[in-house]
């Protein structure tokens, strides 16, 4: 079944309750914590997300290029002795149940629509590409620095892993020094 | 104490895919609720008018933080069989770097972009996409990189054992620094949204 | 003065600090180097004699082909060398507790004698580690009952056809079965430790665990 605008527009009525506003932001954070301190409880680890996409182009490696995927030590990490999949992971379960629980909160509140995030000022394409490359960048920062904002900052952070912290910090300064020159894109 | 319960072979690997799943739930929905499916609003935390990012990111840190550091203090959970990742201090850093310019060009962090992306943005497919390939040029520059990969490694080590100081009172620094923190992000929103509004 | 108002947030916040200050008056989570034991627990588990395994199991479970279990040895490097029960790791005591083992994995410790593997048992247990056994009587056991099995002159039937299963396994391994009651005379050499490519853990396990992000 293909989205025909006609099935956007139906899709727009149904989900077209006003939004609600957020929540505060020191309960959301607070419902935050108490699920990574579940996950420390229940399994011992933290979160985390750029873990399982590293698994997706591992697994998506190994279909393509078998070889090449065996040969680079990288990907060979995530493919072990290739008895499992790599998509058996524990980070990719959680990224879908990360998907199914954003869904899910997004619709109870009205706030899922198809739409695009951008500032007034640039247009769809530019905010498409943009959004590209900042993407590439975080895959590229995440795999550097061992993990992203949630595996790293959130989950480090809570356990005052030295390495965490001086990522978060990192993080910051390097987003509050690009800042001026993407402001164009939000304002 | 048997927690973590994993650690103690409370369930299995196939259970704790499952475990995953229900806590990737919560994770989504508590990011979702507090609006980080809205790339304008994760990025306003870079322009000071909008300081979520930082009021939620730590709010969490402390929660859970202060939680672990009870239970075990409780005797409830065995801390060490808690994972701490190995620290490289240079790439790491070199990491966050990027990814602190990859924030604000992008507008998402992995976890939110999923966020964004399941309550239907069209810029985080795009994101989603742009992550993918960033992985695909770290693999195949892997051979080069892996000098850097692995520089200065200092092993699995906390902000205690680094500064020789007690846990719980680097533990009461950190919630002291992020109450300030909010108090200071609250008056920084205001100031900032005073500046508009007189503009 | 006036008193500011107490929001939720600010009582919060308020509490936080409380825990901080507080939480000053913990040690070291991490609680290292010491360990609690449940006494009776343990006792109860050495008195029903299932805190080991016997060399003729064990032996078995190596025939099986069976990787479901961590086969460690105490024994200095030498040792080890000059021989080894195929599929057996060698960890020293001190480096036990680091060395990776989780602790709902079957663990199988043995030493020359039994008295170290029955140390380490107990530090492993003290540790919360699930599923660890002792190698009942040790390598000297695996010697005497699987390697160089014998038959006294005077078997009852029965333990005659219990020999000839022994024969078989004392075969797999290497070893020579004794006939009559001789003792295993000094000289009998051991067989030749396993080769090195024997089943090592890292081709049993599928994948490194991962924890990162």
């Amino acid at each position: 079944m293909h989205a025909g605008p006609e099935t956007l527009a139906v899709a727009d009525e149904h989900l077209a309750r006003p939004a609600q506003s957020y929540w505060n932001p020191y309960l959301a954070g607070f419902g935050l914590g108490l699920t990574l301190l579940a996950a420390f409880v229940i399994m011992g680890r933290g979160l985390g997300a750029s873990g399982a996409f590293s698994s997706l182009v591992a697994a998506g490696t190994e279909a393509i290029a078998p070889e090449h995927a065996r040969t680079n030590d990288f990907y060979a990490g995530y493919l072990g002795n290739g008895t499992q999949s790599p998509l058996l992971d524990w980070l990719v379960f959680e990224v879908v149940g990360v998907l199914a629980g954003g869904f899910l909160s997004g619709t109870l509140a009205g706030r899922t629509r198809l739409t695009v995030e951008r500032g007034d000022h640039i247009s769809n394409r530019a905010r498409y590409a943009f959004a590209f490359l900042g993407g590439s960048l975080m895959g590229f920062g995440a795999k550097l620095a061992r993990g992203c904002t949630s595996g790293q900052a959130l989950t480090g952070g809570a356990l005052l892993n030295v390495g965490s912290w001086a990522f978060m910090l990192a993080v910051f300064a390097g987003g509050y020094a690009m800042a001026y020159v993407m402001r164009r894109q939000w304002q | 104490m048997n927690a973590p319960f994993f650690k103690f072979g409370l369930f299995g690997d196939h259970l704790s895919l499952v475990v995953a799943f229900l806590i990737g739930i919560a994770f989504g929905f508590f990011l979702e609720r507090a609006g980080f499916g809205s790339a304008r609003k994760l990025a306003a935390q870079f322009y000071l008018t909008d300081l979520t990012v930082f009021k939620v990111m730590f709010t969490a840190i402390v929660t859970a933080m202060v939680g672990v550091f009870y239970l075990s203090w409780m005797g409830l959970v065995d801390l060490s069989l808690v994972y701490v990742s190995s620290t490289y201090l240079l790439p790491q850093i070199a990491g966050g770097l990027i990814l602190g310019i990859g924030f604000v060009v992008g507008g998402y962090c992995p976890g939110t972009s999923c966020v964004a992306g399941a309550t239907g943005r069209i810029d985080a497919f795009f994101f989603l996409g742009g992550m993918v390939g960033g992985i695909v040029i770290f693999g195949e520059l892997y051979p080069l990189l892996r000098e850097f990969y692995t520089a200065t490694p200092m092993g699995a080590v906390t902000i205690p054992d680094l500064l020789n100081l007690p846990y719980g009172f680097v533990v009461l620094a950190v919630i002291l620094m992020a109450v300030g923190g909010f108090a200071g992000a609250t008056w920084v929103e205001r100031t900032m949204a005073a500046r508009k509004g007189a503009a | 003065m006036k008193m500011p108002r107490l929001t939720p947030t600010r009582g919060a916040a308020l509490l936080l600090i409380i825990l901080g200050i507080v939480g000053l008056f913990a040690g070291d989570p991490y609680h290292r180097s010491t360990a609690t034991v449940d006494t009776r627990e343990l006792a109860a588990i050495v008195e029903r004699q299932v805190d080991h395994v016997t060399a003729a199991e064990l032996a078995d479970w190596i025939i099986q082909g069976r990787t479901d279990f961590r086969l460690i040895d105490l024994r200095t490097e030498e040792e080890y060398a000059s021989y080894h029960i195929p599929q057996a790791e060698r960890v020293p005591i001190t480096a036990l507790m680091d060395y990776g083992l989780q602790r709902n994995e079957k663990i199988v410790l043995y030493s020359e004698g039994g008295i170290h593997s029955a140390q380490a048992w107990m530090l492993l247990k003290a540790q919360g580690y699930r599923g660890v056994y002792m190698l009942l009587g040790g390598l000297d056991a695996w010697t005497d009952e699987v390697l160089f099995p014998g038959l006294p002159a005077d078997a009852s039937a029965q333990e005659r056809a219990a020999f000839e299963r022994a024969v078989q396994v004392s075969r797999f391994f290497g070893g020579t079965p004794r006939e009559g009651a001789q003792e295993r005379s000094v000289t009998s050499a051991m067989p030749p430790p396993p080769p090195p490519q024997a089943v090592t853990p890292s081709t049993a396990k599928p994948k490194k665990r991962k924890e990162g992000c």
